[in-house]
């Protein structure tokens, strides 16, 4: 009986040490997943800043001037002659 | 009796106190099992928690995280809108806004001159309200400022002021598309244009934090480069011709898909609270206008699809048509007869008229309701403007319909229309959304793919053949069809011969098109540049050339230098 309640006790303690660790432990995780979390939402704002930024920069009104400077232009009709291969490169390459 | 009683315990209670006696001999007696294993117990107990404590003062180390629950406004995160190649069109962001609690106001007088420095649309009036208010603690001064604004509003140190997270609509194009995007308030929520169908199809989510949403971007069917080159050749036209307006489409013939839609003035979504309150309507898809001669495309295949003529067959128009006390005639005289092709390329309203009354009223109000010009259409931006038809259809009205006068249709259903009559001869809805690839698209047959063919022809001569009134639309490199229209407004109840809507639908490439291109300009002026004319073929059939010879590289069409135009 003696020995019945001692393990009883111990058992009590011990699982009363578990649970508290586990408590402890899941708190822990679970600052780690908010701030996990958070760290996500700011990086997720940040790439969508970032995101606007570049389409703003690349947007045409700005580009194109740019390209112009470059001496960029539309293809002219006289710019091609002969006939268009579209296909494979290998046939050209080999002649 | 001197003999003291030793107790079993070895203790004796003294005022309460125990106090161990020594027992036989003067030694202290050993403590029993049970009090040892009790003094163990707590004594690992006490350890138990003291290496507790000891690990978690380890691990409190870290960065300490402060749970502030602070009142957040209930906002809502939008999809991504990108273009048919994946280009951003509009995206939410993150941007502070500004609000005051008027409690922890020290000097309202200062706070109203310092930000009116720094925010120079400040609604003054709205913040001293809020400001004298008694026993207010929250009120909106600017919403959405720019980080480096909110910066500067900072540096003023005024207490009583702080920022709040929201989340904004970004469109980092600026006016580009504005009118096919639409805009949304600020609260993020739709109010026009394409934005609306974000709400409608439940693509939206309501959020307490200011996260991006985590949706799949939805893909529209424009093309941002094509878009750009569109509106800069509608300024460019608008200003050369001394136009009051513009207005241009590109649609794909085959899927329906919007390329390209513009409508000057443009439109800011950003700023949609403010451009709409000036009545500044999207032309193309909001507006119905009479479009004049470009309707004899549709006169014309109609009288070419039911059999009773050919292009070849020639039409007696010898006597000018009457209704009642109108009478119609040629601007241009016309002659006493003419074959259904030239009707088309001379644009003759007295052909078309002909042609229209031949087939009869009731199969023009059939042919053109198959074509989806009777009744209202509707876009993923929500409906477009409904036509305006006769109410009255008799004689007079189905020889003025037959040219494009009596009935007032939209742009954008009018290119649908015209994609159906050049693709071979069946409808497709136009749609804002990019199709995915090998989606099966509804089509309904509304013509023959003979009637289509010979209209092309048509087309392309009345571009290519010298004389033609779409000569000035040839482009160089690309095989381009069309037709004119000088459609006069009615000013005053009254026809205003100096007044008109100018217009050229094209389809290109023309053996097999795989656009059409609608462009659109309002009161154009007699200028230098079209040669002190007003009419379609010296303003909008140019306008188109530049369009076309710029657009269709980047659609993807191989320059042919044989398809010189005229």
């Amino acid at each position: 009986m003696r020995l019945t309640i001692l393990s009883s006790v111990f058992l009590t303690l011990s699982s009363a040490f578990l649970l508290y660790a586990l408590n402890n432990d899941t708190r822990a995780l679970e600052e780690a997943l908010q701030a996990q979390e958070r760290v996500a939402a700011e990086l997720k704002s940040d790439i969508a800043v970032l995101k606007a930024e570049r389409a703003h920069l690349a947007r045409p009104d700005r580009m194109e001037p740019a390209a112009r400077l470059l001496g960029m232009a539309p293809p002219r009709p006289t710019q091609l002659t002969g006939k268009i291969e579209t296909g494979s490169t290998k046939e050209h390459a080999g002649q | 009796m001197g003999r003291s009683v030793t107790i079993s315990s070895g203790l004796i209670p003294v005022a309460g106190k125990a106090t161990p006696v020594p027992g036989p001999g003067g030694a202290v007696p050993r403590y029993p099992l049970r009090s040892a294993a009790m003094m163990a117990a707590v004594l690992a107990a006490f350890s138990v928690v003291g290496v507790q404590l000891v690990r978690l003062a380890g691990q409190g180390a870290g960065v300490p995280v402060a749970a502030i629950s602070a009142p957040i406004a209930t906002g809502t995160s939008r999809p991504d809108l990108v273009d048919r190649s994946g280009r951003l069109l509009a995206g939410d962001v993150e941007l502070p806004s500004l609000f005051v609690d008027p409690l922890l106001v020290v000097d309202r007088d200062e706070l109203v001159e310092k930000l009116r420095g720094v925010l120079p649309d400040l609604d003054e009036p709205g913040l001293r309200s809020a400001l004298a208010e008694k026993g207010r603690r929250f009120h909106w001064v600017k919403r959405g400022l720019s980080p480096a604004l909110a910066q500067r509003v900072h540096n003023l140190g005024l207490p009583g002021l702080a920022f709040r997270q929201e989340l904004r609509r970004a469109y980092p194009g600026g006016h580009l598309a504005g009118h096919v995007l639409g805009g949304v308030n600020v609260d993020n929520r739709a109010v026009a244009g394409i934005e609306r169908y974000l709400d409608e199809a439940q693509l939206v989510d309501p959020v307490v934090s200011v996260e991006p949403s985590s949706r799949v971007p939805v893909q529209l069917s424009l093309d941002m480069r094509v878009q750009h080159a569109l509106e800069q050749e509608l300024i460019e036209a608008k200003r050369t011709y001394r136009a009051q307006g513009a207005g241009g489409v590109v649609l794909d013939v085959e899927t329906g898909e919007v390329i390209a839609s513009s409508s000057l003035p443009f439109v800011d979504p950003s700023r949609l609270d403010q451009t709409m309150a000036g009545g500044v309507i999207d032309r193309i898809a909001g507006g119905t206008y009479e479009l004049g001669s470009i309707f004899k495309l549709m006169t014309v295949a109609m009288a070419l699809d039911s059999g009773r003529v050919t292009a070849n067959t020639v039409l007696d128009l010898s006597q000018p048509l009457s209704a009642g006390r109108f009478e119609f005639k040629d601007h241009h005289g016309g002659a006493r007869a003419m074959s259904v092709r030239d009707v088309f390329l001379k644009s003759s309203n007295v052909g078309a008229g002909t042609l229209a009354l031949n087939e009869g009223t009731k199969r023009q109000k059939a042919f053109l309701a198959s074509l989806g010009l009777a009744d209202q259409i509707r876009t993923e931006a929500g409906p477009v403007a409904g036509p305006v038809v006769p109410g009255n259809w008799d004689r007079a009205e189905t020889i003025t319909v037959s040219f494009g006068h009596g009935i007032a249709v939209a742009p954008l259903q009018f290119a649908a229309a015209a994609a159906a009559l050049v693709n071979g001869g069946e409808y497709v809805a136009p749609t804002l959304l990019k199709r995915p690839a090998g989606a099966v698209v509804e089509r309904r047959r509304v013509i023959s793919e003979k009637t289509s063919a010979a209209l092309r022809e048509m087309m392309r001569a009345n571009v290519a053949e010298r004389g033609g009134t779409g000569e000035r639309a040839a482009t160089p490199g690309f095989a381009v069809g069309g037709k004119t229209g000088t459609a006069e407004i009615a000013v005053r109840g009254r026809y205003d011969r100096n007044a008109v809507i100018a217009s050229f639908l094209a389809a290109f490439p023309i053996e097999k098109p795989r656009y059409v291109t609608l462009v659109m300009l309002f009161r154009p002026a007699r200028t230098a540049a079209s040669g002190g004319e007003i009419t379609a073929s010296r303003t909008a059939a140019p306008a188109t050339r530049r369009l076309v010879g710029r657009i269709a590289p980047l659609l993807g069409l191989k320059p042919d230098a044989t398809a010189n135009g005229s």
